[in-house]
């Protein structure tokens, strides 16, 4: 310790300048020690660490609220595309619902087309019919009334004598009932 | 051999001489860089960073991240001072490995001026943020005959602080000197002993060195081709104290020291200047307890502040 001491202070080691202890505090060097560490501090605060600060916090909030309007755009669009689906089903039901009463409308209008057109044309029928059996009785009878009256005038022509025209026209119709039967 | 305190460059003659030393010089210098390397490195931020801002923004969360562990996250604001302390310790230390500048750490002033700093904000904030008489009443704790002894430990904190910082860089700087002292007496010391013997053990060493790096000319790192340049140079260095153009040189002096400057000055250095940071976390943030621990009208003002 003493020769490392003897070292210390052994002129030759020394350097020509004058200098500080080895191990002592001078106090203007203290000062301007404390005052460029405050100048550091104040610095570096404000021109590096609080922008910096301040930017990755920003960057991080902007990242945060991205995220979360994402996932609330997405929620939505979700909420949408569920509705969207339920009106699509709900249309799809409708219209599926409207061509079955459709065609359920349509069937029966069918039918009753065709039932009325069947009504309309037995009705045709029988009217037809009916005229048929009418012209049919009304021929006959002036068939009947023709020939009665030929008979009459050939018998009259025939017999040249006037008969009973009531006897006359018994004999004349029991004549054509008969012959009518024989038809 | 050069151990010596810092060197006066020159006195203002005021105020009964203001003293600039080496010290203040780098204490200047390391503030100057840091202060246009601050300014140059928070310009022009961008939302989306560039690759310096990427590496910028990594740093500057690194330090709050590491004040938040140590500290809690309600200290965070002491960030910038953390920080600036740390940077200027670092890079205080690294200063003097220029070659033209010593290192300020490795003057008592510099380390002492820190270290009583600390103690005073210390002492600041327990007064501020738990109020004085708690402040005074927790040196009875955990007995009160404790109390010596807790006044004592406060005073040793910023001693031990201080003498750590400065002891281990100016013990590193002491250790290199010592190191190029004991090297230069090396070289003198087989130099003689190679001269003493006349050109016949220089010519053999010269041989041997050419042989060896002849063998070893292939191989990429050989510790051979190492060998043989140092013997080429020892016959070298031999020849000329023989020829009695220069004596005495300190041949041993190149590379070696290298080596141990990595650790003295590089690794000593990051790691005093950290260890130095984190006690000052460790002390500021005991007399900055989580607000709900503190006054509450003192929590209130505190809270805005931050």
């Amino acid at each position: 310790m003493e020769g490392f001491m003897a070292l210390l202070t052994n002129p030759c080691f020394l350097a020509a300048a004058q200098t500080e202890g080895f191990i002592g505090i001078d106090f203007w060097t203290a000062l301007f020690t404390l005052l460029n560490l405050i100048i550091t501090v104040l610095v570096l605060k404000k021109f590096l660490f609080k922008p910096v600060k301040k930017m990755i916090d920003d960057r991080q909030k902007e990242i945060d609220d991205i995220y979360a309007d994402a996932e609330s755009k997405r929620s939505q669009a979700d909420e949408l595309r569920e509705n969207y689906e339920q009106k699509l089903a709900d249309a799809k039901e409708e219209s599926a619902a409207l061509v079955r009463s459709a065609n359920a409308a349509a069937q029966e209008q069918r039918e009753q087309i065709l039932r009325s057109a069947k009504d309309e044309a037995d009705a045709i029928r029988q009217k037809a019919d009916a005229d048929i059996a009418l012209e049919k009785k009304k021929a006959l009878n002036e068939v009947k009334d023709d020939i009665s009256g030929m008979a009459v005038e050939i018998a009259e022509k025939v017999v040249a004598r006037e008969i009973n025209a009531a006897d006359q026209t018994a004999l004349i119709e029991d004549f054509i009932r008969n012959m009518g039967n024989d038809q | 051999m050069n151990i010596t305190g810092p060197k006066i460059l020159f006195t203002i003659p005021i105020l009964g001489g203001i003293t600039i030393t080496q010290t203040t010089l780098t204490s200047f210098v390391a503030t100057l860089i840091l202060c246009v390397a601050g300014v140059l490195l928070g310009r022009n931020l961008k939302k989306r960073p560039g690759r310096m801002q990427v590496l910028v923004e990594k740093g500057v969360s690194m330090f709050y991240n590491l004040v938040g562990d140590a500290m809690g996250q309600h200290n965070r604001h002491w960030t910038p001072f953390v920080g600036a302390l740390f940077l200027s310790s670092l890079l205080g230390t690294l200063l003097g490995m220029t070659g033209f500048l010593r290192s300020s750490t490795s003057d008592l002033s510099t380390t002492a001026t820190w270290a009583v700093l600390i103690s005073l904000i210390c002492w600041y904030q327990n007064i501020k943020n738990i109020g004085v008489k708690a402040w005074l009443k927790g040196f009875t704790q955990p007995i009160f005959v404790m109390t010596p002894m807790n006044i004592i430990s406060e005073f040793a904190q910023p001693v031990s602080l201080a003498f750590r910082h400065f002891g281990n860089i100016a013990g590193g700087s002491v250790i290199t000197a010592l190191i190029y002292w004991a090297l230069a007496g090396l070289s003198s010391l087989v130099i003689g002993m190679i001269c003493s013997n006349g050109y016949v053990v220089t010519g053999v060493l010269a041989v041997l060195g050419v042989i060896l790096l002849i063998i070893y000319q292939k191989k990429r790192k050989g510790v051979g081709r190492i060998a043989g340049i140092v013997l080429l140079a020892l016959s070298a260095v031999s020849i000329l104290q023989l020829l009695g153009i220069f004596t005495d040189v300190p041949i041993f002096q190149i590379g070696i020291p290298a080596v141990l400057s990595l650790y003295f000055d590089v690794f000593s250095g990051v790691i005093q200047a950290f260890v130095f940071a984190l006690l000052s976390m460790i002390y500021i943030s005991n007399a900055c307890p989580p607000p709900e621990e503190c006054l509450p009208r003192k929590s209130r003002k505190a809270k805005t502040n931050s």
